[in-house]
């Protein structure tokens, strides 16, 4: 029982110590917003290169489903495949473009 | 689990649940807070896929049926709960000429509640798939393995784990990831969640130019024999040829062994160019070398007790997003005598919002 209430505790201080206070203000300020309709080229060939990289090594490209659908697709995606915080907004927009 | 009393499953189980139910309901708190409704708000969703299989093992058909439901609920930002159970048929004849008889298996295979804290931090509770090499968690669904029969090496370190999680992936440089999950499992004897009392973790590195991957995984089992399990990964998807080279080793008390995987996209073909795009050709190779267990042992995790080796060859035709139609041929060779494994079948992949936004 010790045993495992310090394994909890240690999962616990160290979600702790990664201070996701004021992280989502920070990971939004960075990258490109789903729902920004601007025609940015150079965002779309670089979603679709991590596209490639990332989700291309176990499955197909999907076909177009609606932004909401897609954004809960990466979001399970994030988590499943560990697909990094940046990864995951360029392929959301490469989706949903 | 011979070494443990009842009084202490039933304690462990009881804490267990109780954990695992409370650690669910925490997000739901979320729902109170009111949220602004807009264009990429993410939609619960009912995804999953579905196949019917033929496969002929060693002269024997079966018809194999199979559904396998995920639920997903986006709340807020930052949470998720997903759920994945298992429905699989294996229907024989008893007896040449009579018809097809047998069960449906039922599994849980996850039903989780994911946290994501941060960019580098993901903290799932409940019932998740263990983290152990790569086959388990994303080549596993029927609609993505490129051939049908799994690894003779799968149950080494796999199935499914009740407890806590923490994982994620991020830069270490503009060329290298780095993922990693690490959990503590508790014993489970409750039906449907079964789960042995474990801690492990699996780590990664990625690098997206080359899309290339290698990485390692560990398990310990804390409880009867105590034992350590072992894995690498590998995964490479060369950018000049559509070819998806994967591969995993793993070491436990149950065996060794390891497979490696070639999946070759037709697309570069000149010719009948609509068709070839959507054909993919599969070679598999593998061998076990049996652990000390004994025949009760081996059927319980599906793992041969005899040194075997097997070939496979494949061929996949996709005949539309997520749907396509497979058939395979493989070959085993082992102590307990040769046979061949045909399978042909289809498997197809479904997405249904829940929610309002959700249609085109």
């Amino acid at each position: 029982m010790r045993f495992r209430l310090l394994i909890l505790m240690v999962f616990l201080a160290l979600a702790v110590f990664s201070g996701f206070a004021d992280s989502r203000k920070k990971e939004r300020a960075n990258l490109p917003a789903v729902s920004t309709h601007v025609d940015d080229g150079s965002v779309r060939i670089e979603g679709e290169r991590r596209f490639h990289a990332n989700c291309g090594r176990c499955h197909a490209a999907p076909q177009k489903f609606p932004p909401r659908v897609m954004a809960t697709v990466v979001r399970h995606m994030r988590v499943r495949a560990t697909i990094t915080d940046e990864d995951m907004r360029y392929i959301l927009r490469y989706l949903t473009q | 689990m011979g070494c443990f009393s009842e009084n202490f499953r039933l304690g462990q189980n009881s804490v267990s649940a109780r954990l695992i139910f409370v650690l669910l309901l925490c997000p739901l708190s979320t729902l109170c807070v009111a949220q602004s409704i807009d264009a990429d708000r993410p939609v619960p969703l009912l995804t999953g896929n579905a196949g019917f299989f033929t496969n002929v093992v060693g002269g024997q058909t079966q018809l194999v049926p199979e559904v396998n439901p995920v639920i997903l609920l986006p709340l807020g930002d930052r949470w998720l709960i997903e759920s994945r159970g298992e429905f699989k048929g294996e229907f024989e004849r008893a007896a040449p000429g009579a018809p097809y008889g047998g069960t449906v298996d039922k599994e849980l295979d996850y039903l989780q509640a994911d946290f994501i804290a941060n960019p580098y931090v993901t903290i799932t509770a409940g019932r998740f798939l263990t983290p152990f090499g790569i086959y388990n968690e994303r080549l596993y669904p029927i609609w993505i393995r490129a051939l049908q029969p799994t690894p003779l090496i799968f149950p080494i370190g796999t199935g499914s784990s009740d407890g806590l999680m923490l994982r994620g992936g991020f830069p270490l440089s503009s060329k290298v990831n780095l993922n990693y999950a690490a959990y503590f499992s508790t014993l489970s004897t409750v039906s449907k969640f079964e789960s042995d009392r474990t801690v492990g973790g699996r780590a990664g590195v990625f690098l997206p130019g080359p899309r290339l991957e290698v990485g390692v995984s560990w398990q310990k089992l804390l409880q009867e024999e105590r034992s350590n399990a072992i894995g690498f990964h590998f995964a490479w998807q060369p950018s000049l040829v559509p070819l998806n080279l994967r591969s995993e080793f793993a070491r436990s008390n149950l065996g060794s062994g390891y497979w490696i995987e070639g999946a070759y996209r037709l697309s570069q073909l000149t010719f009948w160019k609509k068709a070839m795009r959507r054909t993919e050709l599969v070679a598999r190779a593998q061998q076990l070398f049996a652990g000390k267990i004994d025949e009760d042992d081996a059927e319980e995790y599906g793992i041969p007790d005899v040194n075997t080796r097997e070939a496979d060859f494949g061929l996949n035709y996709f005949l539309h997003d997520g749907l396509k139609a497979t058939a395979s041929y493989g070959r085993q060779f082992s102590s307990d005598g040769n046979f061949n494994l045909w399978t042909v079948g289809i498997a197809y992949r479904f997405i249904i919002p829940l929610g309002r936004g959700g249609g085109q």
